[in-house]
């Protein structure tokens, strides 16, 4: 019953008929527009407080200089009982990029990121639990707000060459995070370097 | 044939753990999952390490003198200058710290707060505080300290050392633990004559699981030759004989106040006074 309907529906979309230019006009407008959702690169990464490991996906866009990238990262066990996961929403800034020569590589000398991560855990909260009294604890222990500084190295693929992606680009990244810089700026023992934390990752470009 | 595929496998798995151990060296304090990754480096199980230590020097002798110190989270320069401070005195035999060593739970404050201490000539013990639980605080702090309850002697006083973060924990987790207090009243041991109670939150504390605070007194009333009861988490000096049978309860300020307790314990019973800093 439902392969009979999935089948009438693909004939009826494949047999559109091209006499109603004005529906085929907002329907590929429409299309075009649900088209800007689909998540143009994925990114592989370790470390930066996203995850050990993690995986993320998202869009460029104001002539690539603007990024947002959606990233779940694993957080392993270690001392704690159990491994947990977290969600990281990252938006980044390119201010300049420098093609190489006439080599298939450019480099962008600055990325700025602000992001926002979210561990995914029942013993976390983002305000108080309820059972504490008014004001008990003014932090969120499960978002933590986030700031970066990288730069990147783009491998542009020939488009003879492409399989998958268009490019490949490689990046480092230095940040922390809000209760780090708390730490540190009330305290001369905890160093600038301290709070720096590292990540590394590829980006695999796709549209 | 099937002997040297394993043979393969193995050095493979070898060589895979090798290099995975050696990127985790090289980039584990750099390349950081999360705050709270629980991952702790350098020093684990202090308590049990330093109780050794205060309980060989201190064996057989029935006066002694420690400093009592708490809530130290997120003052990491007052508490560097509290151990530069007590290296400089040699009248001290160790140090107890009532807990509250981590602001907000996360694994690092438990290392930098550890760090500091360690430079401390007296073996110290810590306590676990209701900030120390937060996130998953406590697994950092039983692996970087250990147990949350725990006793030990000092001469010929017994420590018994109870998490008392009744707020922090369900009811599944029994705070404070009556089975681990009851072990405790009933340990024969002819070593010790008196007891001390220390604790992060006394008694009336708004974390105490006050349902049972009379009878929480009751098992520390009756205990051998009770000295007194200690605590932190108010971060101000208050000395009160809080069930009106004459056994006190002192709080201890925080590390803030540049203030701490020291206790003198000899054959006739204890004397306190304040220290700055």
């Amino acid at each position: 019953m439902l392969l009979v309907f999935l089948c009438t529906l693909a004939s009826g979309y494949s047999a559109e008929p091209a006499e109603y230019p004005a529906y085929d006009y907002r329907v590929e407008r429409y299309r075009s527009r649900w088209n800007c959702l689909v998540p143009r690169y994925i990114k592989l990464q370790t470390g930066g407080l996203m995850g050990a490991v993690s995986v993320g996906s998202g869009w460029n866009y104001g002539h690539d200089h603007w990024e947002t990238d959606l990233i779940l990262g694993l957080i392993p066990k270690y001392s704690d009982d159990h491994a947990r996961l977290s969600f990281t929403l990252k938006q980044n800034y390119y201010p300049w990029k420098v093609q190489l020569g006439q080599s298939p590589f450019s480099f962008e000398p600055l990325s700025c990121s602000f992001f926002v991560n979210m561990i995914m855990d029942r013993d976390y909260w983002v305000s108080q639990f309820d059972k504490y009294p008014n004001g008990y604890y003014w932090f969120s222990t499960r978002l933590r707000v986030n700031i970066g500084l990288g730069q990147r190295w783009t491998l542009r693929i020939p488009e003879t060459r492409r399989k998958f992606h268009r490019s490949i680009a490689f990046y480092y990244e230095f940040s922390t995070c809000d209760m780090y810089v708390t730490s540190a700026v009330t305290n001369r023992y905890i160093s600038f370097w301290d709070i720096l934390r590292l990540s590394l990752g590829v980006k695999f470009q796709i549209l | 044939m099937k002997a040297s595929l394993k043979n393969v496998l193995n050095n493979v798995c070898r060589i895979a753990a090798g290099l995975v151990s050696l990127v985790t060296i090289v980039s584990c304090d750099l390349l950081e999952s999360s705050p709270y990754d629980a991952q702790v480096t350098g020093e684990t199980d202090i308590n049990a390490r330093h109780v050794a230590r205060i309980e060989q020097v201190l064996a057989g002798k029935t006066s002694f003198k420690f400093a009592f110190i708490s809530d130290t989270q997120r003052w990491y320069d007052e508490t560097e200058a509290f151990v530069r401070h007590l290296n400089g005195r040699d009248d001290i035999d160790f140090v107890l710290h009532g807990g509250d060593v981590s602001d907000f739970g996360v694994t690092e404050e438990f290392l930098w707060q550890r760090d500091i201490l360690g430079g401390l000539r007296v073996p110290y013990v810590v306590l676990l505080g209701n900030h120390d639980v937060l996130g998953n605080g406590i697994h950092v702090y039983r692996r970087v300290f250990g147990r949350e309850n725990f006793s030990f002697l000092a001469g010929d006083v017994k420590f018994i050392c109870l998490n008392t973060n009744a707020l922090e924990f369900d009811y599944s987790d029994p705070i404070p633990d009556f089975n681990f207090m009851k072990s405790q009243l009933q340990d024969e041991n002819p070593a010790y004559r008196r007891t001390i109670y220390a604790m992060h939150v006394a008694p009336g504390g708004e974390q105490f699981n006050n349902n049972v605070a009379e009878l929480f007194h009751y098992y520390v009333s009756s205990s051998r030759g009770i000295l007194c009861g200690l605590y932190g988490h108010g971060h101000t000096f208050v000395a009160e004989d809080k069930f009106g049978d004459g056994i006190f309860y002192y709080e201890t300020p925080c590390i803030a106040k540049r203030t701490y307790l020291i206790f003198t314990v000899d054959e006739d019973g204890y004397t306190y006074e304040k220290a700055c800093f």
